[in-house]
């Protein structure tokens, strides 16, 4: 088998994964690491989108971008231990090749945002995916008004890019943080995330959000949004779901009549209402 | 695309089967539709009986330990190996010194076999196989009442029946297809009771569910009895013509009041009394059961109990009318049937009847040992004492399978020399000599007896994988070896041999089996057409015996210190210990971890949330594992599938037996349950070797 | 495309035996006097022209219940593609095949089929086996008593979406093409057929009007959808058919539009292969994640997915039901919960008074 055919089926076959070298891999917090993969420089995709990482023999998992394609040819992808495929990945070290096919997904709709306050609720990982959007938010001021990110975690250990917090605040976001469970040098919040709306200095009704967590954490935080006043079709949430394909064939990502793989995984509180969602 | 019709390897139901082969390689399978059995269905691990075939797991080319390690080696050197160690053990300590194990997973040629290689090569009655386990209380208790043990009726006919009795059985779950034909016999009209302390399936389709406490079954189905005869219901027509003994009985039921039993079962005396009535007015009444009745300390006397029970009502003898013990193992009726037990040969004929010795001396051309040899429990006794040398597994897992296993590792420890037959390496296989390698269901024939006796044949389908080899083949090369020549040119002339030795075998060929879905023993000539439901003008043993039996508690019922009395059981999804399904990834991904299931008030007491980590202990062992708070479950009862070895139910189960059939009694032991207080984190532990997939 | 032709039944099988010659011939066989399964053909003669349903459905052919998908060879013999990268081969099936004896209800699958596989991504095995199998069908004169293809329009004889459809005249066949390759391939043969007289039209509509008669059930999915669109049917209905689900999955593997797989990585010495094996969203490991999280535990939501997804979502994302009335999940169901069974008792729900 020559490489040219190689090049020419992947081009074909939706399930045949493209290498990626590991450049690097931060420790980010007790069993999630940051990948830093190599990638070719013309790969692009968007915040909120996914990519099918895979570990031959083990399998592969949708793990959403934690990057903008624009910086540096290099694809973050934020990865916590949790299953078999995972516990493969984790078992990789930097000069590796990782399997890749994507990206896949809807993305966050930016446009949808333009020129109002964004609020984006993170709870624990699920800050990953929202990172390139606060990375984009950042860089294209113009595009939003006043950003606030409200940031929950179970301890001060568990919460993810805690070196780019002041960055981000650098860059214009009013960051909130808040945890489960404290220690002594712990002086930010203690609780849910959805208890500091008093920290959002904002019309909720113009506004709009961005949303990514553990499922009870979305479901509590769109619906408080919802009743602050901000439509439905502008509380913006990234779903998580076992997948096997990523492109709409395996069936195991379905809930209700979608698909979130293909449909999602960035979905409205309207779309999540109207079809059942969650 | 080829399609070869055979058999479903997994449990007795024995369902057909299509496996379907592209290019010399298994693609699926599909179910039969004109098989009586399972008429165009299939539980989810007959449908998934195609993948672990082919796994890379599989177990290859024959190995022997060198320094502590197992390595590869050729046929010529495992077979002279084995011949020479087995040769060596039985000249220095005795042939009894040597415990086989044949295998239900293997077909009847090869259980014949194997039998005989113990019998006529070894010279010992050592041979069991793991009905000791599950049905040898069956074998016992119904072979003393009837003279024949084995379900009496057929699947077939169970839509037909109006009243289904079922006792200890989780049915939808271990035996699906049967389960099938229950609900429809529910759908006409038919009144379904279940006997079984925990609300199963099968129970809340129920009209009746006696939540009886685990072990009180005696109990329970004395009080049916005395209702019966209190009411006049009992068939005295019956019970004069075809049975003995009845009037020393009488005496005993007279004890057994509702009310008095209610106190011991936990019963509603009612409840005892509507199920009574329903079970005796009705004439086309079953009466179902499994391991709920066998593994328990009293399982003779409970099988005993409920062959009472349809003789007092007159419920055998007729079609949807009889007495059905639902068999495990796709070939756990034709293991026994063939006589790989310690007392009997092939169609349960005694070793200790000098007629059947001697007819089997003369076909086999050796004296034959005249003592009944050891059974399984016994043999890992004896293992453990040092008394037993060697021994030779073939298609079975103890440890995982038996109870108390810390005592049963040790046993395999102290062997000087084991030899493990399998298609996987498994937890036993860790302390083999010899490994060999044997071909799975799909790539060798022979026949299988299903739970209704119907004994069908299992087709080939692909060659054996690597250098395997059916078991029929693997036993007549060692036996060959060991200067007992056995030279069958196929399973069908094994099948010859076993007709001429075997009266309810004796019409049984291949090129019958051949047509049709196979042919339900017994079957005494080769023009007829089997026997579709069992002791139809007179029992086996001529007329059936009341014997009298008593409720006897529990070997260890909860007390203060361990107050919980677990019972063992299975899932669905899984079966037994995991060879096989545990290589199937629908299969394995259903129930990835080991559960304890208790009740909600006794969660609350202790303190345990739902899916939070426990410990629960015995006085032998204890294992660590999530709690499934539920109804389910009874109030002082707590409940753990038997499948995983993370969490080995096996390790804290009672190893006492009843005197009789030396079965375990998995079903009752005493526990204690505790909360973690840490939660710890079961990892799984990935399947493959993570070293190995680093590509670059 | 659109052809139609009179095939001699004393023709028929030398033409399958020249189909034969580039491809491999499958059709409905009895097995040793029992069951009728599709399998490659020896003997054309024993090929059983009107056969009840195949278990499984033809969709075995085109999305097979297991199909090595990729492999990763580790074999040091095979070179590396790239430095440090291993050649990963595609192991799409390159096989040609001619279906013979199919069922009209089961052609009517392979529209929704195709929008489903070769959407927006092109799933490539599907598509490789689809290009590569020509399926020949039979209009069913006697319909079994599970049929009911004829209240979805999708049987007994169909208009459109065949390759070639024969209609059986008794001595002769009534042969309609559908499709180009179904026209290429008659026309490649053309010595064999002849035009069809008023005669043959005549019978064929007689043929067709007996088997129409030999159904016996005839029920329409809409009533049902518009039932269950009204909120009449409650969860206490999904409960009972919950409660006697056996999870044995048969009604998705039977399914000819079920798709659902799942995909795992076999390890062996020299390579690992990616295959994939049906799979059903009956189960609740379906949808587990990682972290132990189910989203429907609860056995009631599954099952109702199930009937959901071919009676509500289908329509919405497909435009049509996701049922073409083979009547296989009713020969194949162990607790009698069928769509047959289960569409009549939602529409006997209308009648009852709500849900009750």
């Amino acid at each position: 088998m020559n490489s040219n055919l190689i090049a020419r089926q992947a081009k074909n076959n939706i399930y045949l994964p493209f290498n990626g070298r590991i450049e690097e891999i931060i420790p980010l917090a007790p069993d999630v690491g940051l990948f830093r993969v190599r990638v070719e420089s013309q790969l692009t995709y968007s915040p909120g989108q996914f990519f099918m990482v895979s570990v031959w023999g083990a399998g592969e998992v949708p793990i959403s971008v934690a990057s903008l394609p624009d910086e540096g040819g290099v694809l973050d992808l934020c990865i916590r231990k949790a299953g078999m495929v995972t516990t493969a990945i984790h078992s990789l070290q930097t000069g590796q090749s990782i399997g890749l096919r994507g990206p896949y997904g809807n993305g966050f709709p930016l446009e949808a945002s333009k020129g109002r306050d964004i609020v984006v609720v993170a709870g624990g990982i699920g800050i990953a995916p929202l990172r390139p959007l606060i990375h984009w938010l950042i860089r294209n001021p113009d595009k939003a008004g006043q950003v606030t990110l409200l940031y929950g975690s179970r301890s001060p250990e568990d919460m993810v890019f805690r070196d780019e917090i002041e960055k981000w605040r650098e860059g214009g976001i009013n960051v909130v943080l808040t945890v489960d469970k404290g220690n002594e040098k712990w002086n930010g919040h203690i609780g849910l995330v959805t208890g500091l709306w008093h920290e959002v200095r904002t019309d909720f009704k113009k506004a709009a959000a961005y949303i990514c967590g553990p499922e009870i954490m979305i479901k509590a935080a769109m619906r408080d949004l919802f009743f602050l006043g901000m439509p439905d079709n502008r509380i913006i949430t990234t779903l998580e779901a076992h997948m096997k394909c990523g492109v709409g064939k395996c069936g195991h990502c379905y809930a209700g009549p979608k698909y979130i793989c293909t449909d999602g995984p960035v979905f409205s509180y309207e779309e999540i209402k109207k079809h059942a969602i969650l | 695309m080829k399609k070869v019709l055979t058999v479903c390897p997994y449990c007795g139901c024995g369902c057909g089967l299509y496996i379907h082969v592209e290019d010399g390689k298994i693609t699926g399978v599909s179910p039969s539709r004109s098989h009586p059995v399972n008429r165009g269905s299939l539980c989810v691990k007959g449908w998934n009986a195609h993948e672990f075939v082919s796994h890379p797991d599989r177990l290859k080319y024959p190995m022997i330990r060198q320094d502590g390690r197992l390595k590869k080696a050729t046929w010529a050197e495992a077979i002279n190996l084995v011949a020479a160690r087995l040769e060596d053990i039985k000249g220095k300590y005795g042939p009894d010194s040597i415990g086989i194990l044949s295998s239900a997973k293997c077909t009847n040629e090869e259980n014949y076999l194997m039998m005989k290689f113990a019998r006529a090569v070894l010279g010992t009655n050592n041979i069991d196989h793991c009905a000791r386990l599950c049905h040898s209380s069956t074998v016992g208790g119904l072979a003393s009442a009837f003279g024949s043990g084995a379900m009496t009726n057929s699947i077939s006919e169970i839509a037909d029946a109006r009243v289904i009795f079922v006792i200890g059985s989780n049915t939808t779950e271990q035996h699906p297809m049967i389960a099938m034909h229950m609900l429809e016999a529910v759908d006409r009209g038919a009144t379904l009771i279940v006997a079984d302390p925990r609300r199963t399936k099968i129970a809340e389709l129920s009209r009746i569910h006696l939540r009886h406490r685990s072990g009180t079954d005696v109990a329970l189905l004395m009080g049916i009895m005395n209702v019966i005869l209190n009411e006049g219901l009992v068939d005295i027509g019956f019970v004069r013509r075809r049975t003995e003994n009845c009037d020393s009985f009488e005496e005993a039921l007279r004890r057994y009041s509702p009310e008095i039993v209610e106190g011991i079962t936990g019963v509603k005396a009612n409840d005892i009394r509507r199920a009574a009535r329903i079970y005796a007015m009705e004439k086309r009444s079953m009466l179902f059961y499994a391991m709920g009745i066998t593994q328990h300390i009293t399982g003779v006397d409970n099988v005993k109990a409920c062959a009472n029970l349809i003789m007092l009502t007159g419920h055998i003898g007729l079609p949807m009318s009889g007495i059905n013990p639902l068999r495990g193992q796709n070939n756990v009726q034709g293991a026994c049937d063939m006589g790989a037990l310690p007392n009997v040969y092939t169609g349960y004929q005694a070793v200790t009847d000098p007629k059947a010795r001697r007819k089997f001396e003369r076909a086999w051309r050796r004296r034959l040992p005249e003592k009944s040899g050891l059974t399984l429990m016994e043999m890992m006794d004896m293992a453990y004492e040092g008394s037993l040398r060697a021994m030779y597994i073939t298609g079975e897992n103890p440890l995982i399978s038996d109870p108390d296993l810390n005592h049963e590792r040790e046993a395999m420890e102290r062997l000087e020399f084991l030899v493990v037959q399998d298609i996987f390496i498994n937890e036993t296989s860790e302390y083999a000599d010899v490994l060999l390698p044997a071909a799975s269901y799909a790539e060798k024939d022979g026949t299988f007896t299903n739970t209704e006796r119907r004994v069908q044949l299992l087709r080939k389908a692909i060659q054996p994988i690597g250098e395997s080899r059916p078991d029929w083949e693997i036993i007549s090369e060692l036996s060959s070896a060991m200067g007992y020549k056995m030279s069958y040119r196929g399973t069908y002339e094994i099948m010859e041999e076993i007709a001429l030795l075997t009266p309810s075998y004796a019409g049984i060929l291949q090129h019958r089996l051949n047509e049709g879905f196979g042919l339900q023993w017994p079957c005494p000539d080769i023009d007829h057409p089997g026997t579709p439901y069992l002791h139809r003008k007179k029992f086996a043993r001529g007329l059936g015996t009341f014997i009298t039996v008593d409720f006897v508690p529990p070997d260890e019922p909860p007390d203060e210190a361990y107050p919980f009395l677990l019972t063992t059981g299975r899932m669905y999804f899984r079966y037994h210990t995991g060879t096989m399904c545990g290589r199937t990834s629908v299969l394995e991904r259903e129930e990835p971890e080991c559960f304890v299931e208790i009740n909600p008030a006794d969660a609350e007491k202790l303190g345990i949330k739902d899916r939070s980590m426990v410990r629960v202990g015995s006085r032998r062992g204890f294992i660590d594992l999530r709690a499934y708070v539920t109804q389910r479950t009874p109030e002082g009862i707590v409940f753990i599938p038997f499948h995983f070895k993370n969490a080995a139910a096996n390790v804290i189960t009672n190893p006492a037996t009843d005197p009789d059939a030396k079965i375990p009694e998995y079903k009752v032991c005493a526990v204690k349950v505790e909360p973690l207080s840490r939660p710890q984190k079961t990892e799984r532990p990935p399947l493959i070797d993570l070293e190995t997939l680093r590509i670059t | 495309m659109k052809g139609e032709w009179i095939l001699d039944k004393n023709h028929l099988s030398y033409w399958l035996r020249q189909l034969r010659k580039d491809r491999q011939l499958i059709g409905p066989l009895r097995d040793e006097g029992r069951d009728i399964v599709f399998r490659t053909v020896e003997n054309i003669h024993e090929i059983v022209l009107d056969c009840p349903a195949s278990l499984p459905s033809p969709k075995e052919f085109l999305f097979p219940q297991y199909e090595p998908m990729l492999r990763l060879n580790s074999n040091p013999s095979s070179p590396p593609l790239r430095k440090g990268v291993r050649a990963v081969e595609d192991l799409t099936d390159k096989n040609r095949r001619v279906i013979f004896g199919v069922r009209s209800c089961d052609i009517s699958t392979l529209g929704l089929l195709d929008k489903f596989y070769l959407g927006k991504y092109r799933d490539p095995y599907y598509e490789q086996r689809r290009k590569n199998t020509l399926f020949i069908s039979v209009v069913c004169n006697n319909p079994e008593p599970t049929c009911f293809c004829i209240g979805l329009a999708t049987g007994p004889y169909l208009e459109k979406g065949f390759d070639i459809q024969l209609t059986d005249l008794g001595d002769r066949y009534f042969l309609q093409t559908g499709s180009a390759e179904g026209a290429r391939t008659v026309r490649s043969m053309a010595f064999l057929f002849r035009r069809p007289t008023k005669l043959d039209y005549e019978d064929q509509y007689e043929v067709f009007l007996s088997s129409k008669a030999g159904f016996q059930k005839r029920i329409g999915l809409e009533g049902v959808r518009q039932m269950i669109l009204s909120g009449r049917v409650k969860d206490d209905f999904w409960q009972w058919v919950a409660g006697r689900c056996f999870e044995c999955g048969g009604c998705v593997y039977e399914c000819p539009l079920c798709t659902c797989f799942t995909v795992t990585d076999r390890v062996y010495p020299d390579g690992i292969e990616r295959v994939r094996l049906w799979d059903t969203c009956l189960f609740k490991g379906f949808t587990r994640m990682a972290g132990g999280v189910i989203p429907n535990e609860k056995m009631v939501l599954r099952t109702k997915r199930w009937y959901y997804h071919k009676l509500i979502h289908y329509p919405e994302t497909l435009g049509d039901f996701g049922c073409v009335g083979c009547g296989r999940c009713t020969i194949t169901c162990p607790g009698k919960i069928d769509m047959a069974t289960i569409a009549t008792k939602i529409k006997g729900l209308a009648l009852n008074g709500d849900g009750e």
